[in-house]
Order: C-alpha cells, then sequence, then structure tokens
C-alpha cells in the first residue's frame, strides 16, 4: 500500500514538473481553457497534471490505459477522486477506496472540467443528500434491500462478486459518496439513473443506510454484522474453547 | 445439637421410613448415589450438550409465549423504527417484537440461538472424543448410533427453527430446502408441494415447521438423550488405562455428592457462558435481514454454522445434471441428500465395520489413546480434514471478501482440496501417531530428558537421562511394558524437581521442602547416558 | 435389614453402637458393589488457614453470585430498554443483562466446582462392572419363556389365523397413514401445472401481456433504467409482487449497445431448446428470470462491465451476454429469458410466460 502511495507521488511530482518545464504544453492548455469557468480552470490544471496520463487530452482516453471521460458527468469524477480510487496507483481489478489524493474541492474542480467538456449526470448541492424522517429511513430500507443487499449485504459491510472483484463495505461512505454511486454506477455497479430511483428515493436509501451504520447494535457486539460465518467462529472460539478450559479445570487435579 | 426437639430432629428419618414403606426405594437409591464415575476433562463434552439442551427448553418455552408462526401479512407497526409501515408476515412481526417489545425478549432470543449453537458444536466435539478414544466399540454401539442419530434431529430442529421468524435469510434458506426436496427423483415435486401446502412457500410452512421444531423434534430428542443417559448408567462410563483401572471396574468418585457437585457446578458454568454470549455478542439480527421477499437476497446468505457444511458442498458441486428421457436429476440431489445419507450410514456403520476388521468381538471398557490406534486416529482425522473443507467452502464468500481472494479461486481451492486435504490428513495424523508411540517406547526403554548435557572421556557430548526402572548391573534400565497411558516426559513428573508453588498472587501453602540427598540413594542411583541404544 | 451377610464377608450388624456413620456408609457402598478405597478429608484438623481462605474465597463467589443476580433484576426493572435508534442508555440493555445474569451464574458455578474440588474429601472408589452378558440359565429360561408365547397363541400351528390376521395388521397401518397422506398431499400439476408457469402468463391478466412493475406496481417505460443499469420486476397482475408470486420476479437490464449486439447474436445459439430465447430481446433491454436455476435463490449480484450475474447463495455465475449461460459454479441451466415489448402506452409487458420451467430442476422437467 504504502510503495503504491509512494509512486503516485512521485508520478504526480513528475506530472508537475513536467508540466512546469513543458512551455509547449503549457502554452496549449493556457488556449484549452477558453470559455470554461473559474472552477473548470482549476480542475483542469489538476487533470492534466493526474489525469492526462491515462484519460488522455480533453480526457478522450488513452486506448489499454484509461477509458474516455467525455459524458461521465461530474458525479463521477467527484466519486472516484474524492473516495480516492483515482488516480489508481496501477492497473487492476477494481480501484479500492484510498486515502483521497485530492480534497473534495479538487474533486469537485475536476468534475466540473469534465462536466464542461461533455456533461453527464450531477449530484446536488450539498453536503446533507438523506431525507430525514423515520418514514424515508423506512422506505429507504425497502429500497436498499431490494436493489442494493444483494451485493452490499444487510448490515452494508459489503460482498464478494465473481474473480475477485467485490462490493466495497459502505462503512465511510458520505451522503454525496453514495449517492454518486448509485447515479453513475462506478465499476461494476448498476447504474440507477433518476428515472429509476428518483433523487428523493435516493435520498431515502442513504437515510436507511446512514441510520444503519449509525445505530448501535441493540443486541451486543455485533460480530461485523457479517451473518452466520462469524458466529460460528464465535460459538468456537468463544463458547467451545472457553468451556473446554474450564473442563481442564474442573476434571484436573485438586 | 444440645436442645433436642425430637419431632424435628426425627422428621428427615420419619418421613425417608415413611416413602420406603411405600416406595421401598432405600436400595435402588443407594445404589444410584453410590454409582462411580471417573473423572475426566474429555468426559465432560457430552455434558456440554445435555446443559444447553436444558437452555434451549427453558428459552424455547419463554419464545413461544411471545411467537406466533402465522404467515398473515401485517404492517409493522412496533418499535423498531427502520421497518414501521413495511409489509411482512405475522410470524416476522412478532419475531421482531420479542427482540423489540418485549422486556428481555432480546436476551432470551440470543440465548436461544447460541445455545442451539453451542448444543451442535458439543455433540460434534463430543463424538470426536467417542471416535479418537475407541468408545464406541462393543457393548456401546446403540449408544453411538443414538448419538449419530441425535446429531441429524438437532442439526433438523436447528434448520427449523433457523426458518422460523421469516426474515431474509430464513426465507432463503427455505427456498433452498424446498429446491433440494425438488431434486429428489420422481416423488421431489409431490413431496415438495405437499409439505409447502402448494407452490413455494405457500402459507402453511411455518406453522408446520413451528409444530415440528416445538413439539415433535424437541420430543424424540427428549426420548433419544434419555435412551443415550440410560444406556450410560446401564453399561456404566468407560474409563482411561491407570493403575488399579481394569477392563471389569470403574475407578473414580461416586456420583453423591462428589460428581454431582462438579456436574451442577458445570451445568452453571455452561448456562453462565450462554448468558454472557446471549447478552454480549449479537446473534441473527433479524431486524437487518428485513421481511423475506422472494426478490430479496444480501450477500453472505449462510445458514447456521452445523449446515454450513452442506452449503459447502452445494457450493463445490460441479453442474452435473443428468437429463435422460424427458427426465432430470439434478446436480443439487448428490450435495444435499446423496452426502448427508453416506454421512449417516458410514458413522453408523463403523463400529461394526471396524470390529469385523480386527476380528474384535470383546467387550472395552478401557479406552484406547489415540496415538496407539493410528488407522482409526488417521481416519478420523481424514474425515474432519473432508469435513472442514465442506464447512470452509460454506463461508467462502464471506472469506473471499474479507481475504481478498477471488471467489472463483475459493470455489476451486475447496473443489481440490476436498480431494487432497483428506488423504494428506490420514498420512501426516498416521505419521504423527507412530512418532508418538515411538517416543512413549523410548522413554519408557531409556528414561526422560534430564536436559543435563555431559562430556564423554573421548569427547562425545551425551545427554543424561533418567530412567523409569531400576537399573542392572550395567547401569541399564529394565525396558517397561506401555500401559496404554500417559508416559511421564519431564522431570517435575517424576517428582524430581520442587512441586509447583499454589497460588496465583501468593503461595497458599509452603512447598515442602527437598528431601536432601541420602546417601543410600547414591549407591542405587546412576547416571545413564543415552549413548547405549 | 440388620444382620445382611454377604457369602464371604463377616456378618454386618447395621445397629452396632460402635459404627461410626462411615462404616455404614462403607458398607452400603460394599453391597452396591463399590469399594472406596481411598477416603481422605482434606481438612482433617479443622479451622487451618488453608481451609479458612478456600472457605472465604467461596463465600465471596456466592455473595459475587447473589450481588450479580440482584443486579440483573434491578437492571431488568430500571434500565432503559425501549428501542431508540443511534447509540444510547436502550442499546446497553441486553448486554448488562447478559453480563449480570451471566455472570451470576459463572460465580455461582465456580464457587460450587471450588467446593468440590477443595473440600469434598479426596475419594478413589472402585466398582465393579459386572458387565457381559446375563448367565447361561438366565438365557435359555428367558428364551423359553418368549418362545412358548408363541406356543401358546398357536400362530405356527393355525394358517388360516395367521393369513387372516395380516388382513388387520396391513389395513390398520394403512388406516393410520392414510389420514397424514391425504390430508397433505397436494399435487403439483393440477389445476395448474405450477412449476411450470408463472405471474407472467397472460392468464392471470385476462389474456393481455403482463405489465413489468416495479415493487409498488407502477409500470416501466424503456427511459426508467439508464444503459448499464438493473431492475427488479415484477407481473403486473394483483399481488404479483408478493410471495404468492415467488416464481415470478425478473431483472430487467439495459444492456450497453456493443454488449446487446453481442446478446442479440448469441440470443439464436440459446441450448435447450435450441434459439429459444430469440426474438425475446427489445432494443438493449434483456430480462431474466431472478430465481436462479439451481437452488431459487435470487441470482440479482448483476455487475454491469463484465455482464455477469452472480448467485449469492452458491455462487454461480451467469453469462447475461450469452442467453445468461452458466459459467461457473453448481448451476447448469441457463436462467430463462422472459419475452419483452413496450405496449402502446410506451410501458414494458412480457409478451408471455417464460418458455422454459423457471427455478431449480425438479424430475419431471425435461
Amino acid at each position: 500500500m504504502s510503495s503504491g502511495l509512494r509512486l503516485v507521488a512521485a508520478l504526480t511530482l513528475f506530472g508537475a514538473l513536467y508540466a512546469a518545464f513543458a512551455p509547449g504544453l503549457q502554452s496549449a492548455s493556457a488556449e484549452d481553457t477558453k470559455g470554461l469557468s473559474a472552477a473548470a480552470t482549476e480542475g483542469k490544471q489538476i487533470f492534466d497534471n493526474s489525469c492526462i496520463s491515462c484519460h488522455g487530452r480533453n480526457a478522450e482516453g488513452v486506448p489499454d490505459r484509461g477509458p474516455s471521460l467525455i459524458g461521465v458527468g461530474s458525479a463521477a469524477v467527484e466519486f472516484q477522486v474524492a473516495t480516492g480510487r483515482m488516480p489508481m496507483a496501477r492497473q487492476e481489478a477494481q480501484a479500492e477506496r484510498k486515502e483521497p489524493q485530492y480534497t473534495r474541492e479538487e474533486a469537485a474542480q475536476i468534475g466540473q472540467y469534465i462536466q464542461e467538456l461533455g456533461g453527464g449526470p450531477q449530484l446536488p448541492a450539498g453536503d446533507h443528500l438523506r431525507a430525514d424522517s423515520d418514514e424515508d429511513i423506512a422506505k429507504g430500507g425497502e429500497l436498499f434491500r431490494v436493489n442494493c443487499s444483494s451485493c452490499h449485504a444487510f448490515g452494508a459491510g459489503g460482498g464478494a462478486l465473481s474473480s475477485g472483484k467485490f462490493a466495497p463495505t459502505l462503512e465511510h461512505a458520505t451522503d454525496r459518496d453514495i449517492y454518486a454511486a448509485m447515479l453513475t454506477g462506478p465499476q461494476n455497479m448498476p447504474v440507477f439513473g433518476d428515472n429509476q430511483l428518483t433523487p428523493e428515493e435516493k435520498m431515502q436509501v442513504i437515510a436507511y443506510i446512514q441510520n444503519l451504520k449509525s445505530d448501535q447494535d441493540p443486541g451486543g457486539w455485533g460480530l461485523g454484522r457479517l451473518g452466520p460465518v462469524p458466529e460460528g467462529l464465535a460459538i468456537f472460539l468463544i463458547g467451545m474453547v472457553g468451556i473446554v478450559i474450564a473442563t481442564l479445570w474442573i476434571a484436573g487435579k485438586s | 445439637m444440645k436442645r433436642r426437639k425430637i419431632d424435628l430432629a426425627a422428621l428427615p428419618a420419619n418421613t425417608g421410613k415413611a416413602l420406603d414403606e411405600r416406595f421401598q426405594g432405600a436400595t435402588p437409591l443407594r445404589r444410584l448415589f453410590n454409582k462411580v464415575f471417573p473423572d475426566h476433562w474429555s468426559f465432560l463434552l457430552g455434558e456440554i450438550a445435555l446443559y444447553s439442551f436444558i437452555v434451549l427448553l427453558l428459552t424455547g418455552t419463554f419464545l413461544t409465549l411471545f411467537f406466533d408462526p402465522s404467515m398473515t401479512e401485517v404492517k409493522y407497526n412496533g418499535s423498531f423504527v427502520p421497518l414501521r409501515g413495511i409489509e411482512m408476515s405475522r410470524a416476522y412481526e412478532t419475531a421482531l417484537n420479542i427482540s423489540f417489545d418485549v422486556r428481555g425478549g432480546l436476551i432470551m432470543r440470543q440465548m436461544h440461538h447460541w445455545a442451539a449453537l453451542l448444543f451442535m458444536a458439543a455433540i460434534v466435539v463430543h463424538m470426536f472424543r467417542i471416535f479418537f478414544t475407541g468408545a464406541f466399540r462393543k457393548p456401546r454401539e446403540a449408544n453411538w448410533i443414538i448419538g449419530v442419530l441425535l446429531f441429524w434431529m438437532g442439526f433438523t430442529e436447528g434448520f427449523a427453527g433457523y426458518s422460523l421468524p421469516d426474515d431474509a435469510l430464513s426465507g432463503t434458506g427455505l427456498r433452498i430446502a424446498s429446491a433440494i426436496m425438488l431434486s429428489i427423483p420422481v416423488a421431489g415435486t409431490w413431496i415438495t408441494t405437499s409439505l409447502f401446502g402448494g407452490e413455494f412457500p405457500g402459507t402453511e410452512i411455518l406453522p408446520r415447521l413451528y409444530i415440528v421444531h416445538v413439539l415433535l423434534i424437541p420430543g424424540v430428542l427428549l426420548a433419544l438423550i434419555s435412551a443415550h443417559m440410560g444406556l450410560l448408567v446401564k453399561q456404566k462410563h468407560t474409563q482411561w488405562p491407570g493403575p488399579g483401572r481394569r477392563n471389569d471396574n470403574v475407578v473414580g468418585v461416586r456420583m453423591f455428592p462428589g460428581f454431582a457437585v462438579k456436574a451442577g457446578g458445570f451445568f452453571m458454568l455452561v448456562f453462565g457462558v450462554i448468558a454472557l454470549m446471549g447478552g454480549l455478542l449479537q446473534i441473527n439480527p433479524i431486524w437487518l435481514f428485513g421481511p423475506y421477499e422472494a426478490a430479496v437476497v444480501s450477500a453472505a446468505s449462510q445458514p447456521d454454522w452445523y449446515v454450513m457444511f452442506l452449503d459447502g458442498s452445494t457450493r463445490l458441486m460441479p453442474a452435473w445434471e443428468i437429463r435422460a428421457f424427458g427426465y432430470t436429476i439434478p446436480a443439487l440431489l448428490w450435495p444435499t441428500l446423496v452426502l448427508p445419507a453416506f454421512l449417516t450410514i458410514l458413522p453408523i456403520l463403523y463400529p461394526f465395520i471396524e470390529a469385523r476388521f480386527l476380528k474384535d468381538r470383546g467387550s472395552h471398557h478401557l479406552l484406547q489413546r489415540p496415538r496407539d490406534v493410528p488407522f482409526r486416529t488417521a481416519l478420523g482425522a481424514m474425515s474432519i480434514a473432508f469435513y472442514m473443507v465442506l464447512v470452509l467452502s460454506g463461508g467462502n464468500d464471506v472469506i473471499a471478501d474479507k481475504f481478498n481472494i477471488s471467489l472463483n479461486a475459493m470455489t476451486w481451492a475447496g473443489r481440490i482440496g476436498l480431494l487432497i486435504a483428506p488423504p494428506i490428513a490420514y498420512f501426516v495424523t498416521y505419521r504423527i501417531c507412530l512418532g508418538l508411540q515411538q517416543h512413549d517406547r523410548e522413554v519408557l526403554a531409556h528414561g526422560v530428558e534430564t536436559g543435563i548435557i555431559r562430556r564423554l572421556p573421548d569427547g562425545r557430548f551425551m545427554e543424561v537421562h533418567q530412567p523409569l526402572s531400576p537399573v542392572d548391573e550395567h547401569g541399564h534400565p529394565a525396558e517397561l511394558p506401555y500401559a496404554g497411558w500417559v508416559v511421564p516426559k519431564k522431570m517435575n513428573r517424576l517428582g524430581a524437581l520442587a512441586p509447583a508453588i499454589k497460588g496465583f498472587f501468593f503461595a497458599i501453602e509452603k512447598p515442602a521442602p527437598p528431601k536432601p540427598p541420602t546417601a543410600v540413594e547414591d549407591a542405587d542411583r546412576h547416571e545413564v547416558t543415552s549413548g547405549h541404544r | 435389614m440388620s444382620g445382611h451377610q454377604i457369602e464371604g464377608q463377616e456378618p454386618f450388624d447395621v445397629d452396632d453402637p460402635a459404627l461410626t456413620r462411615f462404616d455404614l456408609v462403607r458398607e452400603g457402598a460394599r453391597r452396591d458393589g463399590v469399594e472406596i478405597v481411598h477416603y481422605k478429608p482434606r481438612f482433617p484438623v479443622p479451622g487451618t488457614k488453608v481451609e479458612r481462605r478456600i472457605e472465604r474465597s467461596i463465600a465471596l463467589m456466592l455473595t459475587l453470585a447473589g450481588v450479580f443476580a440482584v443486579a440483573f433484576v434491578i437492571l431488568y426493572i430500571w434500565w432503559p430498554w425501549e428501542y431508540e435508534g443511534g447509540s444510547n442508555a436502550g442499546k446497553w440493555y441486553t448486554p448488562l443483562l447478559g453480563l449480570t445474569l451471566g455472570g451470576s451464574l459463572v460465580f455461582l458455578a465456580l464457587a460450587i466446582i471450588t467446593w468440590g474440588k477443595k473440600l469434598l474429601p479426596e475419594e478413589i472408589s472402585v466398582q465393579e462392572r459386572h458387565d457381559g452378558p446375563s448367565a447361561h440359565d438366565e438365557q435359555q429360561l428367558t428364551g423359553a419363556t418368549i418362545v412358548n408365547m408363541g406356543d401358546e397363541l398357536g400362530i405356527a400351528r393355525r394358517p388360516l389365523l395367521k393369513a387372516a390376521v395380516l388382513l388387520p395388521g396391513l389395513g390398520l397401518g394403512a388406516a393410520a397413514v392414510a389420514p397424514l397422506v391425504g390430508g397433505l398431499i397436494k399435487s403439483p400439476h393440477e389445476p395448474d401445472a405450477i412449476f411450470f408457469e408463472t405471474g407472467w402468463n397472460p392468464k392471470h391478466n385476462d389474456g393481455h401481456p403482463v405489465r413489468l412493475v416495479r415493487e409498488d406496481g407502477t409500470p416501466i417505460r424503456p427511459e426508467d433504467v439508464s444503459t448499464g443499469g438493473q431492475m427488479t420486476v415484477f407481473p403486473g397482475i394483483p399481488g404479483g409482487a408478493s410471495n404468492k408470486w415467488a416464481d415470478s420476479p425478473t431483472l430487467l437490464i439495459h444492456l450497453r449497445p456493443e454488449d446487446s449486439a453481442l446478446a442479440y447474436k448469441n440470443a439464436n445459439n440459446s441450448e435447450r431448446p435450441p434459439g429459444i430465447n430469440g426474438g425475446s430481446q427489445w432494443g438493449d433491454f434483456v430480462a431474466y428470470s431472478k430465481i436462479c436455476t439451481h437452488a431459487g435463490c435470487p441470482a440479482s449480484l448483476y455487475e454491469q462491465q463484465t455482464n455477469r450475474l452472480l448467485c449469492p447463495c452458491h455462487q454461480s455465475q451467469f453469462d447475461i451476454t450469452d442467453n445468461a449461460r452458466p459459467v461457473f459454479g453448481p448451476a447448469s441451466r441457463s436462467l430463462p429469458q422472459l419475452p419483452l415489448d413496450v405496449d402502446a402506452e410506451g410501458y414494458f409487458v412480457a409478451t408471455g410466460d417464460y418458455k422454459v420451467a423457471v427455478g431449480p430442476a425438479f424430475w419431471e422437467r425435461p
């Protein structure tokens, strides 16, 4: 992991140096910024530093390295960058959540740049993208069970997919992350567009997930909310081992 | 005792006499009190299952006061906010009510579930003990068979209980159960529709499972447990070999008070562990699963651990469906019905197979150390390896997810592991048994390693051994016969070192001062080196 | 009972005042075949320091057991227990009950076992097993008695009765089984071939094609599912999303154009029966039964990039672009495909029922 981070840092640094000492590129990008908003210009700067090597100039994609980002929208960019999945440390089956390289503001700036390049789904403003009433939580729970729990599991702890892929845990996911994921369908996750799950329904789902995460287990330690596997482990490692140690004492010499 | 109140003091004796005049209990009662039980930790494993069963009866009775197995659709309006207004069956609603609206109901539910897991775990561990020590041999074959039946009854009882709350996990389990019934050749569809009262899930299955869970199987379990205990009392407990222990006696303590006090205390301990787990470790959080809906499933859908080996066999089974003449034998049949049939019949027959193989017709009341019967121990290890691969495969998606392994790789590892792990386990266990045997014989022949290294005049280094038997005039110890029991292998076992000081923070009693060496000792004790092999 | 004499032993007078109570105990045990070979009180001198220490520690454990039990009752009555979301005192109700009840029981157990181990006398008793078969006489006598029962009844001598007695035997046996079987039995083939049809059959909708609806019953337009999206749909008939139609949930998937083309191409390659899925696809949309053909779980883990559908119960994997053919795991049949169309109002409908039985395989299924 740390070597991956070092690699990213090195690449970023290299990119920054390259950008600074390559006048041709610099002037070219200055021309490209025409018609972009201030935020998008900032975003383009970051894009040209860190993303361009895989996603290509003007986000048109590089064959076998990174897909075109035309039309993916700011929601997808914000999700991938703000959760640390992009920039990727290396090419692998599935990008994982990690410590983000950029702040949420910077992620939004890159998103704005991509948005202005080719359009696409956008997130609503604000950090609080969840419905708040009890009815909304219950309704969100129903939607969660039909649409989400099959991969992310009933406790939102994630689950395995085919051949090493997986649905990640939602433990650290913010409202915006979950909203963006539903809207854009990152990696192998299906897309839940606004016609399928309306913005209100998305906020209900988020309300359920965040409530699920903040709700302390009433029955003691939840064993990771992973179902019968940890329960089976517990009965042997805690119950049986404890009792067998007791039998050694009971039947031992006194 | 000075102020004698005649009526009161004579009361117990008079009551005893009055009772004996009516029931003639004096002789049989005393015989029961005086029954001798041998003492060894491994003899307590079966008791864990017995005590868990009592806890299951107690907590289960509490749960029936509040549970309604009806599949009528209702709208939930209880305390658990995230499910309010959701359509669900009455069974799921009442299970939620037990968890949230009955005071202390949640701990009862959790204790019931943990006790069920412990019941099955204790049965399995107890079974290992019986197998590896040869306690199933004549005359105890019948009790071994009852034990096998108890496992399968407990298995069925547990599955029925797991299915009752009608949450998403139990509904998924029932759906798989219906698919397993469907896979039975010829009669599968008829059996399924008859038991479910039509197509899955129908409205009949939970009330039917309920009566099975609270009356039929508990009745059978109770009868089998009674028979199991009755045979144990009649045939008396087996014992390990040792001084004074023969095939025709039992050495231990009388049932009352010595054995009964320990057993009573052990019951409280098992009960206490179940209560602690029931309160501190959350189990089966049905409110997170949601009500059963045919379209809903969660990642990591697993049965309880004792069903997991069959889930594992189902996951590993290749897609070998047989189709001929317009009929089908589904692949599901083999891992879920044929395999369990083998796993029932083989253990039931094993005592007879082994007796025939060894041409052994005698009755055995002395246990064998696992190392002394390498083929049996190796067979047991082989079975456990087979079983463990299946259990792990039953949770392979969780393992894959938590340890970042490919799910498909896990399945293949299980398929290959199922074929190669058992023979490896057999071979390795066999070698270990032989090695342990050999070491026992070496110690008996040459003595205990003292850790004292001595340099011989010719420059070689030798470890000094303490022989276990008197030595002859050349300093060679007589070779002792192996008695089928633990051979001392450390000097402090021989009393050569001071006994350990008792007490945790400070000594409870002062250790006896070590005996000063006497002159006589030097005459008949010689150092013996290990260089005489 | 007094003066009872056992062979080879001295006569024993239980009323002899010189006998201690333990003499009586030992004699009682001897008559039960139990020899108490070693018996030693742990503390022959009462009130030693060690004994008092053990007594104190047992008393402490018993006290703690009592204190925990009382704490349990107090917590049970006064601790807030009603459910409330988030983290609050009520969430500690069950753990505290477990801690106090379990603590009480464990301390009681420790006290009892310590009592048994440290205060009860050291004892080694030997009981003879008297195992093995009954005496030869006994075997012969009992055997004769059993055989004689048959003779007394004279079954062997009376062939007429032998045959006649079979009839009520078999008849009553059948009579005992009949109500159980008769009450439970239900045909899987009549009145409906329930294993071969689902809620998508137009006959449940007055012969009209059944609409695809969401769980709440609202119909679906093609634009409702984004590219790379999937939706669980139910037959648009009364109760279509309920467990009454547990075999009908279906997964509607909107493929990307290139995957859609692949699915079109493969539709004619479907196995068993060949080409059955031709024409089922509508535009870039495909709909497959959500009920796994292996054991009936909802196969619903859709990977939109690899177009694989995974069943979480036994990890069967299906290739969505190739007739939902099983590509990994224990499933051996493709997921049945629902023939799709869009009606005049622009909503998805199923033009007919599934063409093969959905869900797990069974004997009668070709």
